[in-house]
């Protein structure tokens, strides 16, 4: 789609021009007003986006990225804590419509990263280990850290969770819908099913896609 | 939509009379392929009227808050979203399409259900997804009658995918080829739970023994 029409089907229906301009101005007054540790140019959030002004300050952005609607970006971490930065989302980055990211140690999502609706990315968990405290008054586990390699798409409802230790999806994978995510990927892979496996790879030796692993996923470093 | 007891609780009122107005405004000023009376669509609904004229709508039909309705750039010719008579289409549903989806009459759709008949193409491993388009994709049709469950993904990346007449589709089940008439589909990938054989004239289960196990859904 060139501009021209982008910009015709930006005005087909004036009713819509209204939420525009809200997305327009909150996108703004997040910029100006929020404590972001980096915010690049071309951000647009989405008014019902949740995001913490109290913790802002550990979450770094790049240019170009998209929230949508109802997404949020959460830290389950004591307010005011200062620190590196916890949530680190390159450029040119969509997150669609109700996804969240959770982050506690780090959550860093590189450039060109498509993230669909529903999906979920956590790095800790619920502890449950005390039965004779409520699940909600426990607090949360130790966790790990995740890395999501550039070009990658996150397909609706997915979930990638870590426990512990570090999670990193190599560049280019796929994770498809409804996939529940515990363990690293190799570049170029694809995701399916709970627990995810790798259906499909593309192998550098042959150039081609081939079913099933073709490498061991091994083990890399998140930062 | 309750329709039983519009004035239970005035304040009620405003998100009905916003949803009424809505309603009108897009039955009355968006250029649909063709389209049916009775039409009720929530305003947080994404429609946009470029995509109107790809779009059937057919009597009746109820499309409930965050329904996001897509076709694509690089979608056919000719319609590619069918929605039949008395359909409702729940909240937070996504249905994409690029060839077509047909939605046959009285279908209840969940909420956050996914329907798609084309996929992100990721063969050419030196350009990010982002950029590399949608794959050709194929058709999806959901058979008249059917109930799809909450979170399930109907996903057809290729040829045809057909879920029968009356068949239920249980939650969050994953569903990438087609099923006969009359099915329970449950899981992720999908796999046929119970089928209705119509020689006995009972329900039975994927083995072929009468079910006698509750009602799934």
């Amino acid at each position: 789609m060139n501009r021209e029409t982008r910009l015709r089907a930006r005005f087909q229906d004036p009713l819509k021009i209204p939420a525009r301009v809200l997305r327009k101005l909150y996108s703004e007054w997040l910029r100006l007003t929020y404590p972001f540790a980096g915010i690049g140019s071309k951000v647009s959030f989405h008014f019902t986006c949740k995001i913490d002004r109290k913790n802002a300050h550990r979450i770094k952005l790049g240019n170009d990225i998209r929230m949508e609607k109802d997404s949020s970006l959460g830290l389950s971490l004591p307010t005011e804590q200062e620190g590196d930065p916890v949530i680190i989302i390159e450029d040119n980055c969509v997150i669609h419509w109700r996804s969240q990211i959770g982050a506690k140690n780090l959550i860093h999502i590189e450039r060109d990263v498509l993230i669909a609706q529903d999906v979920l990315i956590v790095d800790q968990n619920h502890a449950y280990e005390n039965v004779h405290t409520p699940i909600c008054d426990q607090g949360f586990t130790e966790g790990g850290r995740i890395r999501i390699g550039q070009g990658t798409f996150i397909a609706h409802g997915a979930a990638i969770i870590c426990s512990q230790g570090d999670l990193v999806l190599g560049r280019n994978c796929v994770v498809a819908a409804h996939s529940v995510v515990t363990r690293s990927a190799p570049p170029y892979s694809v995701l399916y099913g709970n627990p995810a496996r790798i259906i499909r790879q593309y192998d550098p030796a042959k150039q081609e896609w081939v079913t099933g692993p073709v490498r061991a996923p091994q083990a890399e470093p998140v930062a | 939509m309750p329709s039983g007891q519009p004035f239970e609780d005035p304040l009620n009122l405003v998100p009905r009379i916003l949803r009424k107005l809505y309603s009108t405004w897009v039955t009355l000023t968006y250029p649909f392929a063709s389209r049916g009376g009775n039409l009720s669509l929530h305003w947080s609904c994404l429609l946009s009227r470029r995509i109107a004229p790809r779009i059937e709508i057919g009597n009746s039909v109820v499309i409930r808050n965050d329904a996001w309705f897509n076709v694509l750039p690089e979608a056919i010719e000719g319609v590619n979203i069918r929605i039949g008579d008395n359909c409702l289409i729940g909240a937070q549903d996504v249905i994409s399409a690029k060839n077509l989806i047909d939605i046959e009459q009285d279908v209840i759709i969940g909420t956050s259900v996914l329907i798609q008949d084309h996929n992100h193409a990721y063969e050419d491993v030196r350009r990010p997804i982002r950029e590399q388009g949608p794959m050709p994709g194929g058709t999806v049709r959901i058979g008249a009658g059917s109930w799809i469950g909450h979170g399930a993904s109907i996903v057809c990346n290729q040829q045809e995918l057909v879920i029968g007449r009356n068949s239920v589709v249980a939650a969050n089940a994953l569903v990438t080829r087609s099923f006969p008439p009359y099915s329970v589909i449950v899981g992720n990938p999908a796999r046929l739970a119970r089928q209705y054989d119509p020689e006995r004239g009972l329900w039975v289960g994927a083995t072929g023994r009468p079910a006698v196990t509750a009602e799934v859904s």
